[in-house]
């Protein structure tokens, strides 16, 4: 329990949500995480939100298994819901 | 050119070859160790007793020495005597002797016995089987008798007819300091010493990139050296020498047509051969060098790089006459004519061979074996370690799942011997070279594991205090930590200090004072203070989520912990485990235990713990578990009261519950369980919890029924022999008593309300199908009940004649109702799903009857009729 990535170690084989970069968000159980917070996760639900003409659109994409590489990451938290 | 930062642009300062040091530059300037950076600790250089011979014993202080280069150092028969004391140090004795590093050069082993016999005949095969014999004749001819001056003179008078070739391919090579870091800059310097400039104006062999490739005349194949000779090189400066007459022509010509890996492996040493042969000569012919004859110097031109090797038929212009002759034969303008017979298809392998042989050599003698030893422990020290399991987690795992078998403490021996057998025929093959090599990997990989051994001690004190920061740990050089293994949670001891031991006590004393209204525990949780699904609710109450998430990561690394003990096959203690379960903690409203079950992972590991705990343990822990039963999120989950709305991913939570830790609960209690400890644990859930809202959840009355049933088996069991005693029966009338209390009036609450089934139905459709339906396809999926008629049946079992007309008498409007259900699926239902309506009809009859059997009733074709 002494570093950031031990927390999320603990989120391990638990929902977690994920913000990327580029507006995407993502929820999904969460496999596996390394030092580069690459992360895979299972069942994982991606969210992109886009504005077409001014208004914010967002379409949603499931997989079953993902791998999120670490460099696009920018949050890694448990669902609100 | 400079190497290591040294200057090396003074070459005429006494910088020669390194075994001048004594002479030109006896206050040795620079410390070649220093470039390993103390790495490479051998012991010093104090091998220095080749020096009289090398040097000769009245050698002045100055005296300039020419190694490598001179001409006629070659032909001298000083070279040979040079050579043996050479082989005697090679690595075929050195193994054998001690640890004597200082001397380059894996040779053969072959050259220990050239001063006496020289048998060479064990080698003889690996020279293919071209006719070398008629070198045998030829051998005596070799004047062994000549002295240095007359050597020399003939030298100077072959200088114009003779060229030679042979010191040209040396020049090439830097000399070998026994220093043994290698090419030091003040290996090429001689060469500008002791040629102007004038002489070869091209002057490529002191270029290290022509310096390397390899001279034709130190392959073997061309030069048959005659069984018992010398290494091939000396054959050929000794041919050279003779060859004025020709006689040795023919033998010169000997080209094998396999090319032996044993000779290749000499090819490669050479290199440190050579330089250190020459050198006793090298003295006396320097004069030579500077005027060398026309035909040599052509030939040096061309010969000089790796391309005269590749495609001899460049140098026809420049040598005499060499159409088809070899590299060595457009030297050699004598032999042409015997090299006539050669055809075109000899000719290209030949050329093909000197090619492969010369990539071979392009680098050879770049490294001396020092370090080569010095690579090579640094390599295994790297793959050795203390703690093999663990280092090669990822591996073990695939070994395990590929032998299926357990791996053994160590594959330290392994990994040796992995290397050794690779490295040992590589080196030496299945030649005598073998065993030498073998010996001397040995040697190798006890270093390592030595280096290895204390390398960790080292790391770990620069780890912890300089590299770990504030962004999490570094992860060494170890590519094989495996992420289980790398989290390190402080163990919650303090938290555990008053760690109760009063569970077990705790049963046998309510049992046996059957006081059941008295609370013995001083921790009484209120089993009504929650009415919600909310999981953070109850985590608060044992110490938060985060707590919690933490204490299973600490089981787990436990467990694996445990699990690697048990595969080593050591004695396995589970107190640590013990402890980080909390099981008896008392310091939150909510045992943490409780909590942990409220995460899938946590859940999912439960099987691997048992395999650990003792009875003792597993009894305390199903104490608490079904003392907080209230508190288990899975049973506020799965009860239609508290989750109207189960979603897809809570049912399957309900079902990894039932399929993980319902199983380890009804093997224990099958397996080990006494009835006191059953009637124990049901004590435990009636006196602790509100039963009927437990008997809600599907969970909850599954565990319920575990219990009572196994009660009832036990005490109908007589084949056990031991009749329940007058106090156990009592018990167990007092605790079915209170239970059945606890559940009169709300039995018909067992059964969820309609839309509460057809919601499960429907979620369960549309994602995984679960075990809480039942149906043959997934369009008529249907609530599975069974599991309510299963409670009810043992419920009646083990209660009195008074205790089934109630429980009848509560249900009855669900008996009827599901006789009813069962006979309207056949009747309104078209043909064609006719099967499916029959299956759905037996399996409500079926689970009806399971508990209306009990009674000694059975319901059949929409009535009810007393079982025969």
């Amino acid at each position: 329990m002494d570093t950031p990535l031990d927390l999320l170690k603990l989120n391990l084989d638990e929902k977690v949500f994920v913000k990327l970069r580029g507006a995407r968000e993502m929820t999904g159980v969460l496999q596996a995480f390394d030092s580069h917070c690459n992360i895979v996760l299972s069942n994982a639900t991606e969210t992109i939100y886009e504005l077409v003409d001014g208004e914010l659109k967002s379409s949603t994409k499931g997989s079953e298994m993902v791998f999120v590489r670490g460099d696009s990451v920018t949050l890694i938290t448990t669902p609100s819901d | 050119m400079s190497f290591f930062g040294f200057d090396s642009s003074l070459p005429n300062q006494g910088k020669g070859g390194g075994r001048e040091k004594r002479t030109a530059t006896p206050d040795k300037p620079l410390d070649f160790d220093e470039t390993y950076q103390g790495l490479g600790e051998y012991q010093n250089e104090e091998d220095d007793y080749l020096n009289n011979e090398t040097f000769g014993n009245a050698t002045d202080l100055g005296t300039d020495f020419d190694f490598g280069y001179g001409k006629g150092e070659l032909s001298s028969n000083s070279a040979p005597s040079a050579a043996q004391v050479d082989h005697g140090r090679s690595y075929a004795s050195a193994a054998t002797t001690g640890p004597v590093v200082t001397n380059p050069g894996y040779v053969a082993a072959a050259p220990h016995s050239m001063d006496e016999g020289m048998d060479f005949t064990p080698m003889e095969s690996l020279w293919t089987n071209q006719p070398m014999m008629m070198q045998h004749p030829q051998q005596p001819q070799h004047p062994q008798v000549l002295s240095m001056e007359e050597l020399e003179r003939q030298q100077q008078q072959q200088q114009i007819g003779v060229p030679h070739g042979q010191q040209q391919g040396y020049m090439g090579m830097p000399p070998m300091p026994p220093m043994g870091y290698g090419y030091a800059p003040q290996a090429f310097m001689p060469q500008a010493q002791v040629m102007p400039g004038a002489a070869y104006p091209s002057a490529p062999q002191g270029m290290p990139p022509q310096g390397l490739p390899l001279p034709p005349q130190g392959m073997p194949p061309q030069s048959m050296p005659p069984p018992g000779m010398v290494p091939p090189q000396y054959q050929q400066h000794a041919m050279a020498m003779q060859q004025q007459p020709g006689a040795h022509q023919q033998a010169v010509q000997q080209v094998p047509s396999v090319v032996s890996p044993l000779a290749q492996q000499e090819l490669q040493q050479s290199p440190h051969l050579v330089p250190k042969a020459a050198l006793p000569a090298s003295a006396g012919v320097v004069s030579d060098f500077a005027t060398p004859s026309p035909p040599h110097l052509a030939a040096s031109k061309s010969a000089s790089g790796q391309a005269r090797l590749a495609s001899p038929s460049q140098m026809a212009p420049s040598s005499q006459d060499s159409r088809e002759s070899t590299p060595r034969g457009t030297r050699r303008g004598s032999m042409r004519k015997h090299q006539e017979p050669l055809s075109q298809d000899d000719f290209k392998r030949l050329q093909v061979r000197q090619a492969k042989v010369d990539k071979i050599l392009r680098h050879s003698g770049v490294m001396t074996p020092r370090d080569k030893d010095f690579i090579t422990r640094y390599q295994l020290s790297q793959i050795v370690t203390d703690d093999p399991y663990n280092e090669d987690f990822y591996f073990q795992v695939y070994k395990i799942i590929q032998r299926g078998g357990i791996v053994g403490e160590s594959n330290k021996g392994l990994i040796a011997r992995a290397y050794l057998e690779h490295s040992g025929h590589r080196l030496g093959g299945r030649y005598k070279r073998a065993d030498v090599a073998l010996q001397r990997m040995q040697s190798q990989v006890e270093k390592a594991v030595t280096v290895a051994k204390e390398r960790p001690q080292k790391n770990r004190e620069n780890f912890d205090g300089a590299k770990e920061g504030v962004l999490g740990k570094i992860s060494s050089a170890k590519n094989s930590k495996a992420p289980r293994r790398q989290l390190q949670i402080p163990q919650q001891r303090d938290e555990d200090e008053d760690l109760g031991t009063s569970a077990i006590e705790d049963v046998v004393e309510s049992l046996n004072g059957v006081d059941i209204s008295s609370s013995s525990r001083a921790r009484r949780r209120s089993s009504y203070a929650f009415r919600s699904v909310d999981q953070r609710a109850v985590l608060s109450r044992s110490g938060g989520r985060k707590f919690v998430l933490s204490l299973i990561e600490t089981v787990y690394a436990e467990v694996l912990d445990l699990e690697a003990l048990l595969r080593s096959g050591k004695e396995t203690d589970s107190t640590h485990l013990w402890e980080s379960l909390h099981i008896a903690d008392d310091a939150y409203e909510v045992s943490p235990f409780i909590s942990i079950l409220s995460f899938d992972k946590g859940v999912k590991i439960m099987p691997r713990i048992f395999n650990f705990l003792n009875k003792e343990q597993k009894l305390k822990l199903l104490y608490c578990f079904f003392s907080e039963l209230s508190h288990l999120n899975i049973i506020v989950t799965s009860s239609y009261k508290t989750n109207p709305d189960p979603s897809d991913s809570q049912l399957k939570k309900i079902e990894l519950f039932q399929s993980v830790f319902l199983k380890i609960i009804v093997s224990f209690l099958s397996s080990s369980a006494e009835f006191l400890e059953v009637l124990g644990l049901l004590l435990a859930l009636v006196k602790n919890n509100n039963v009927s809202f437990i008997s809600t959840s599907k969970i909850g009355l599954n565990l319920v029924t575990v219990l009572i049933s196994r009660a009832a088996l036990i005490k109908q069991d007589v084949s056990r022999g031991s009749v329940l005693s007058s106090v156990e029966a009592s018990s167990w009338n007092e605790i079915y008593d209170k239970l059945f209390t606890a559940l009169e009036t709300k039995l018909a609450a067992v059964f969820p309300p309609e839309e509460y089934t057809s919601k499960v139905v429907a979620t369960s459709s549309n994602g995984t199908p679960t075990s809480a339906t039942v149906g043959q396809s997934s369009g008529h999926q249907f609530y599975d009940q069974s599991y309510i008629w299963q409670f009810l049946a043992s419920l009646a079992l083990s209660g009195k004649l008074n205790h089934q007309r109630v429980i009848i008498d509560e249900i009855r409007e669900e008996i009827f109702g599901t006789i009813s259900r069962a006979e309207q699926l056949v009747k309104n239902v078209p043909v064609e799903e006719q099967q499916i309506a029959l299956y759905q009809r037996d399996k409500l009859y079926q689970d009806l009857n399971l508990f209306l059997n009990v009674m000694g009733l059975v319901a059949r074709d929409g009535e009810i009729s007393e079982l025969k």
